[in-house]
C-alpha cells in the first residue's frame, strides 16, 4: 500500500484504483482507508478525506497519526473549495447527514475532541499540551486555553528551557500573555510579563505587550513613557506615534482636533521634534493637525529640505492632505469645507512661491545659500503632480515638460508624464511614454511594470506580455507570472480582454486570480503541525483569522466582481463570438478584420507559450516533489484560452459561487449588491434582487445606482403578470408588505419617485443620467426628455482658489459613461455625437472623445494605424534595443517603423 | 513620512505585490507564510501615508548550518520611494531582531553583481563585506555576491538588556538607489528542507 501513495505524485487515477482495490481486499484495513483519505486530501476533496480517516478510526480509534490528520481537516476554517471547486462530491451520508459540512467549514468542536484525544494518549509531548490550548482558544474559550498552559508550565522542570529552547518557550508564554489580554484578564497579565521577562526572548514585542496593557490598564503616564521609549528606537514607527498620542489623550480618529489639543500637540511634536532632528516623521504628523499659518509654516519647512534633496515621493506624501472628503476633490454632491480646502491651496501658493524664487534669484525666499540647480526641477515634478491632482491637465503637461527639458535624463519625470497623460485620457500616449521610460533603465523592473501596465490600460495585451515577460524567464519557463500569482497583471489583462469583448481570455485572467486564493487558503494545511512546534502561536492564531478574512481582500473582490460581470454579458449576448462585434462601433470595417486576425495571431502564440510551460512541467516531474511546497505539477490546461469557459450551459449559475463569496466577505460594498441584483433579475429570482436592493438602500440610497435599482426593480413588479402559483402569490404579498416601508416610494408612483429624486440632486450629472434613464425605462415615449434632461446638464467651474485657470466639474469616466449610455441604451446617435463634441472640449487629451490634443488626432493626421499596429507588433523595438526610446514624447513616433 | 514597523499577517499579499513590482525574484504566498510563521520578529514593512506597502524586509534564521546566522532573503523599496533611507531603516530593523532575539553572529545575503545600488548600500552604508561569489546564482545565470556582516556577538542570557538601538544612524549616507536585492527562487528546496512537511509514516 506505501507504495501506491508514492504513485499519487504523478498518476492520480492509478493511485485512486490501486486504493480502492486494496480496501476491496480488506475493508477493515485502517492503512488502506488513511491512504485513501490522504489521496483526497491532496485533491482537496475534504469531505471525502475526512469520511475516510472516519472509517479509518473506527477500525483503529488510538491511531495518533490518523488522528492528527483528521484535526488538521477539521481546523480548515472558510472554505472557498465548497463554493468554487467544480465537482463537489456527490454523497456525504457515509457517516450522517450533513456532519461534514460542519466539519470542513469549521469543527472547532470537533477539532478540540480529537485534540484532546491526541492529548490523553500521549500526554508528555509538547505538541499535544499546545494543541489542545489553541484548539480551546479557537472556540473563544481563553481562559481554559491559559488554565492548559498553565498545568503544561506546571510539568516542567524550574530550570526550563534549555539553551536551545530559550526562543519557543519564549514565544510560548508570549502567546499565554496575549491569551489573558484578550480574555480581559489585563493585570495578571501584566504581572505574568513583568514575572517571566528573564524568560521572554524576544525584548521588543516584551515592551510592546507592556505598553499595550497599561494603556488598557489606564496607566496613561507609564504608557507615555514606554511608547517614547519605542520612539527611541524606532522614531518612524506611527503605531507608536498613535499610542504616545493616545496616551496623552489627544489622539483623535477622525482627524478633527479643538484648539486647545491642537496647541498641546504642537507642543508635543516640538520638543519631539528637538529630540529627533533627523526624522521627517516627526516633522510631518504635525501637518495633520495643524491650520492655517502654523500649518503654512510647518508645511514650508518640512517641504523645503525635501525638494532640495530632491524626495521623488513628496507629493504622495502630501497628498493625504488634498484626500479628505470634499477636499480639493471634485465630487460634486460634497461641500467642501474651507478648512480643508485650505490646506491644498496652501500647499499651491507656498510651493509656488518656492518656484518663483529659485527660478528668479536661484534660492529659497530669505534664505542667502543658493539652490543646487536640481531644486527647480523638483519644484516642477511637485507642480506638475499638484495640477495634475486637481484635474489642471494642460498646466501640469507645461510644468513636467519643463522639468523634462531642464533635466532629460530623470526617468521619474517621464513615469509622472505618462500617469498625467491617463489621468487625462490618452492612454496609448501614456503607454509610449512608460515605455521611453523603461527604455532609460532596461534592468529596473518597477519601471517594467509600470510600463505594462499602462499598456494594458491602453489595451494593448500583447506588447504588454512580450515586455512583462523581459523579467519573468524562470529557468525553461517563459512566462512565471501566474506561478508567482502576479495578481495586479492578472486582473490589468483580464480587464483589458473585457473591454475588447474576449470574454474567454478575461475570465481566465480573472478565475486564475481566483485560484491563488484557494492556493492560499490551501497553504494554511502544512502550517497547522508545524506552528505547534515551532511555538511561533500569536503569528499562527493571526494566521488562522487572516484566512477567514483572506477573500474580502480587493484583488480578490475585482477578480469576483469582473467574473461576474463577463458572465452577465455572456448571458446577455450568448452568440458564438460576442466579443468581436462589442465595442468596436469606432472602428472601420477593416480595421476590425485586423483586430479579429491580430487576436488569433494572439491566441496561437499563447497556445506556444503555453506548450512551452509544460515541456518544463515534464522535465521537473522527474526531480519530482521538490517543488515548493506539495503544490502538484500542473497537469495539461485542458482549455488554454478560456473557449471553453464560454461554452457554459448556464452563465447566470456560476455567478452563484461568486456571488456568495462577495456576499460573505464583501458585504459592504455597493458593487457586491448591484451585482447581485443584476444576476437575480436575469435569474427570475425576485425576492434575491429586493435583497440586493434593500441593501443597496442601506449603503448609500442617494447613490444614482441604487436609485436605479430602485426604480428597475419595482417597474419590473408593477409590469408582472398577475401570480397565479402559490409561489408566485407569496412573492407578490412579500414585496407589497415591503414596499410602505422603502420611503423613497411612499405614497409615490415611480415617476413621482424619479423626479423627486431629480430634485434632490439636480446639479449632479451622474444623478441627472440615473433619472433620465430611469424616465426611458418608465415611459420609451419620454425618451427625448430623458435626452434632454442629460444634454441640458451644465459642467461647472470648482469653487477652488487655483492660481492657474479653472477646474471643471466633471469627470472623465463619467462622461464617457454617459456617452455609451446615449450610443447604446437611448440610441439616440446624433446626441450621443453631440455629446462626444462637446467632451472634446472639456478633455482635449481623451482619445475616447478623439480630444484636439489626443493622441488619436495625432495619429489620423499622420496616417498611422497605431492601435492596431501596436496590437499586434510581432517586432517590437524597444524590447531588442533602445534606439526608439528617445524623445518620443507621448506622440508615438517611437512605433513608426513598426511592421506586422 | 514613510512608517517602518513590524508586517502583520495582512500585510503579506501587499509585501508580494511589492517585490512583483520591483523584483526578478519572486515567490509564492507560502514562502511568505513560512517567514512570517518562523520568524515574525525579522519581517519589516515601510508604509506610506496612504497607507501603501512602499517597501519591505524579508528575513530568516539558517538553520542548517553550525554557525548561527541570519539571512536576508528579500529586501525592496519601490523606486518611487528612494532618497528616504528606508532599505536602511529596514535592514536595520531586521539584523537588530536577529541579534537580539536569536543572538545571530552574523547576517549573510546575496546579490547581484550588476547591482551597484545595492551593492554600495551593503557595503558603504550597511557594513557588509564580500565573503563569497557563486557563479551563476541566479536564474538568468548572473553571478551573485554571498555577502555577510558581522553582528556584536553577545553573552547569552542577558537580562533586562536594551534593544539594539538603531534610529540615528537610519538616514545617513543612504544609496541613490535603493531599488534592492537578494536570493533567488530558492524557496522550493529551501522550506521544503526546513518545514519538515508533515512526514507521513503510513
Amino acid at each position: 500500500m506505501k507504495g501506491l501513495t508514492l504513485n499519487c505524485m504523478d498518476r492520480k487515477s492509478e493511485a485512486y484504483e490501486l486504493v480502492r482495490l486494496g480496501l476491496k481486499n480488506d475493508l477493515k484495513s485502517h492503512v488502506c482507508w488513511h491512504v485513501y483519505g490522504l489521496l483526497y486530501r491532496s485533491d482537496r476533496e475534504y469531505r471525502e478525506a475526512i469520511k475516510c480517516y472516519r472509517n479509518a478510526l473506527r477500525i483503529d480509534p488510538d491511531n495518533i497519526e490518523i488522528l492528527r490528520d483528521l484535526s488538521l481537516l477539521q481546523f480548515l476554517r472558510s472554505m472557498p473549495q465548497d463554493e468554487t471547486v467544480e465537482g463537489v462530491p456527490k454523497s456525504y451520508n457515509v457517516d450522517g447527514k450533513g456532519r461534514f459540512i460542519v466539519a470542513q467549514m469549521r469543527d472547532l468542536t470537533g477539532f478540540v475532541e480529537t485534540r484532546q484525544q491526541l492529548l490523553t494518549l500521549k500526554p508528555n509531548h509538547r505538541m499535544n499540551w499546545i494543541g489542545f490550548a489553541v484548539a480551546h482558544h479557537l472556540i473563544s474559550n481563553g481562559a481554559k486555553a491559559v488554565e492548559i498552559l498553565e498545568a503544561y508550565e506546571g510539568t516542567l522542570e524550574d530550570d526550563y528551557p534549555p539553551d536551545n529552547e530559550r526562543c519557543e518557550h519564549g514565544e510560548m508564554l508570549l502567546y499565554k500573555i496575549s491569551l489573558l489580554e484578550e480574555c480581559g484578564f489585563l493585570e495578571r497579565a501584566l504581572e505574568e510579563l513583568h514575572k517571566k521577562e528573564p524568560k521572554i526572548v524576544d525584548k521588543l514585542t516584551y515592551k510592546e505587550q507592556e505598553v499595550s496593557l497599561l494603556v488598557k490598564l489606564g496607566r496613561m503616564e507609564e504608557g507615555a513613557n514606554l511608547y517614547k521609549a519605542l520612539l527611541a528606537m524606532n522614531p518612524d514607527n506611527y503605531r507608536y506615534h498613535e499610542g504616545l498620542q493616545k496616551c496623552c489623550v489627544l489622539h483623535s480618529e477622525n482627524g478633527k482636533y479643538s484648539s486647545d489639543e491642537t496647541d498641546q500637540l504642537d507642543a508635543l511634536y516640538k520638543s519631539l521634534a528637538k529630540e529627533y532632528t533627523w526624522s521627517s516623521t516627526v516633522k510631518r504628523i504635525p501637518l495633520d493637525f495643524l491650520q492655517g499659518d502654523k500649518f503654512r509654516d510647518a508645511a514650508v519647512n518640512y517641504i523645503k529640505p525635501l525638494l532640495t534633496k530632491g524626495v521623488p515621493s513628496l507629493f504622495s506624501d502630501l497628498s493625504p492632505l488634498y484626500d479628505h472628503p470634499g477636499k480639493a476633490s471634485l465630487l460634486t454632491t460634497d461641500f467642501p469645507s474651507p478648512f480643508e480646502l485650505k490646506q491644498a491651496d496652501i500647499i499651491e501658493q507656498l510651493v509656488l512661491q518656492l518656484e518663483h524664487s529659485v527660478r528668479n534669484d536661484g534660492r529659497y525666499p530669505e534664505r542667502t545659500e543658493k539652490e543646487p540647480p536640481s531644486t527647480l526641477l523638483w519644484i516642477l515634478f511637485f507642480l506638475a503632480q499638484h495640477y495634475d491632482r486637481r484635474g489642471q491637465y494642460d498646466v501640469a503637461l507645461s510644468k513636467i515638460d519643463e522639468a523634462i527639458q531642464h533635466t532629460p535624463t530623470v526617468i521619474d519625470l517621464y513615469s509622472v508624464k505618462s500617469r498625467i497623460l491617463k489621468h487625462a485620457g490618452d492612454f496609448s500616449a501614456a503607454a509610449s511614454l512608460a515605455d521611453e521610460a523603461r527604455c532609460m533603465d532596461l534592468a529596473d523592473r518597477y519601471i517594467n511594470s509600470e510600463c505594462v501596465k499602462r499598456m494594458l490600460q491602453a489595451d494593448q495585451v500583447a506588447l504588454a506580455e512580450k515586455t512583462a515577460v523581459l523579467f519573468t524567464k524562470d529557468g525553461d519557463q517563459h512566462n512565471n507570472l501566474h506561478d508567482m500569482q502576479c495578481m495586479w497583471y492578472e486582473l490589468a489583462s483580464g480587464e483589458s480582454y473585457f473591454r475588447q469583448g474576449d470574454l474567454g481570455w478575461a475570465l481566465k485572467k480573472f478565475l486564475a486570480v481566483e485560484k491563488h486564493y484557494a492556493d492560499i487558503t490551501e497553504d494554511q494545511f502544512d502550517f497547522h503541525s508545524y506552528c505547534l512546534r515551532k511555538m511561533t502561536l500569536r503569528a499562527y492564531v493571526e494566521m488562522l483569522k487572516f484566512q477567514d478574512r483572506l477573500h474580502s481582500h480587493a484583488y480578490f473582490h475585482k477578480a469576483a466582481a469582473s467574473a461576474i460581470r463577463c458572465y452577465l454579458k455572456l448571458y446577455d449576448s450568448p452568440l458564438n463570438s460576442p466579443a468581436e462585434e462589442e465595442d468596436n462601433t469606432s472602428k472601420t470595417p477593416s480595421q476590425k478584420k485586423k483586430m479579429k486576425k491580430l487576436r488569433k495571431a494572439e491566441r496561437a502564440k499563447k497556445l506556444c507559450f503555453i506548450s512551452g510551460g509544460e515541456e518544463k512541467n515534464e522535465e521537473s516531474s522527474a526531480s519530482g516533489n521538490s517543488k515548493f511546497g506539495k503544490r502538484h505539477i500542473k497537469p495539461v490546461d485542458p482549455d488554454p484560452h478560456g473557449e471553453k469557459l464560454l461554452k457554459t450551459e448556464d452563465p447566470l449559475a456560476e455567478t452563484s459561487k461568486y456571488l456568495k463569496l462577495l456576499q460573505k466577505h464583501s458585504p459592504d460594498s455597493l458593487e457586491t449588491h448591484l451585482l447581485s441584483f443584476e444576476a437575480n433579475m436575469r435569474k427570475q429570482k425576485i425576492l434575491l434582487a429586493f435583497q440586493a436592493v434593500k441593501q443597496l438602500l442601506r449603503l448609500d440610497a442617494e447613490n444614482p445606482d441604487s436609485h436605479r435599482c430602485l426604480i428597475k426593480f419595482f417597474h419590473k413588479v408593477e409590469s408582472m403578470p398577475a401570480p397565479v402559483t402559490d409561489a408566485e402569490k407569496l412573492v407578490r404579498s412579500v414585496l407589497e408588505a415591503e414596499r410602505p416601508s422603502i420611503s423613497q416610494l411612499q405614497n409615490k408612483t415611480l415617476s413621482e419617485a424619479n423626479k423627486v429624486f431629480l430634485g434632490k440632486y439636480e446639479d449632479s450629472l451622474m444623478h441627472r443620467v440615473a433619472v433620465a434613464e430611469m424616465l426611458n425605462i418608465l415611459d420609451p415615449a419620454r425618451k427625448l426628455e430623458a435626452v434632454k434632461l442629460i444634454e441640458d446638464s451644465s459642467n461647472k467651474v470648482m469653487p477652488t482658489n487655483g492660481a492657474l485657470g479653472p477646474v471643471m466639474e466633471w469627470k472623465l469616466k463619467d462622461c464617457i459613461a454617459v456617452h455609451k449610455l446615449l450610443d447604446k441604451v437611448l440610441i439616440d446617435q446624433d446626441a450621443a455625437l453631440r455629446w462626444k463634441v462637446r467632451c472634446a472640449e472639456y478633455f482635449p487629451y481623451s482619445t475616447y472623445f478623439e480630444g484636439s490634443r489626443s493622441s488619436a488626432v495625432h495619429n489620423s493626421l499622420n496616417n498611422l494605424d497605431i492601435n492596431t499596429t501596436v496590437n499586434g507588433g510581432a517586432s517590437y523595438p524597444g524590447i531588442s534595443g533602445s534606439e526608439n526610446s528617445v524623445a518620443s514624447n507621448g506622440k508615438l513616433e517611437a512605433f513608426k517603423n513598426l511592421t506586422i | 513620512m514613510v512608517c517602518i514597523r513590524k508586517a502583520t499577517m495582512d500585510d503579506l499579499l501587499a509585501m508580494q505585490a511589492c517585490n512583483l513590482l520591483c523584483l526578478p525574484e519572486n515567490y509564492q504566498m507560502k514562502y511568505y507564510l513560512y517567514h512570517i510563521l518562523s520568524w515574525p520578529q525579522f519581517l519589516y514593512v515601510a508604509e506610506d501615508y496612504n497607507g501603501r506597502i512602499v517597501g519591505y524586509v524579508l528575513a530568516k534564521m539558517d538553520e542548517e548550518s553550525n554557525e548561527c546566522h541570519g539571512h536576508i532573503t528579500s529586501l525592496a523599496v519601490l523606486r518611487t520611494h528612494r532618497k528616504l533611507g528606508l532599505a536602511t531603516k529596514l535592514m536595520n530593523a531586521a539584523q537588530a531582531a536577529m541579534e537580539q532575539v536569536f543572538e545571530a553572529e552574523y547576517v549573510s545575503l546575496h546579490v547581484r553583481k550588476s547591482n551597484r545600488a545595492a551593492f554600495n548600500l551593503y557595503t558603504q552604508t550597511l557594513g557588509y563585506k564580500i565573503h563569497d561569489v557563486e557563479a551563476k546564482y541566479y536564474a538568468d545565470g548572473e553571478d551573485a555576491y554571498d555577502m555577510r556582516k558581522q553582528l556584536k556577538a553577545k553573552p547569552s542570557h542577558q537580562h533586562g538588556h536594551h534593544h539594539h538601538h538603531h534610529g540615528g544612524e537610519c538616514c545617513s549616507g543612504e544609496g541613490r538607489n535603493t531599488q534592492v536585492t537578494q536570493t533567488r527562487g530558492d524557496s522550493k528546496t529551501e522550506s521544503k528542507a526546513s518545514m519538515k512537511l508533515e512526514s507521513k509514516a503510513v
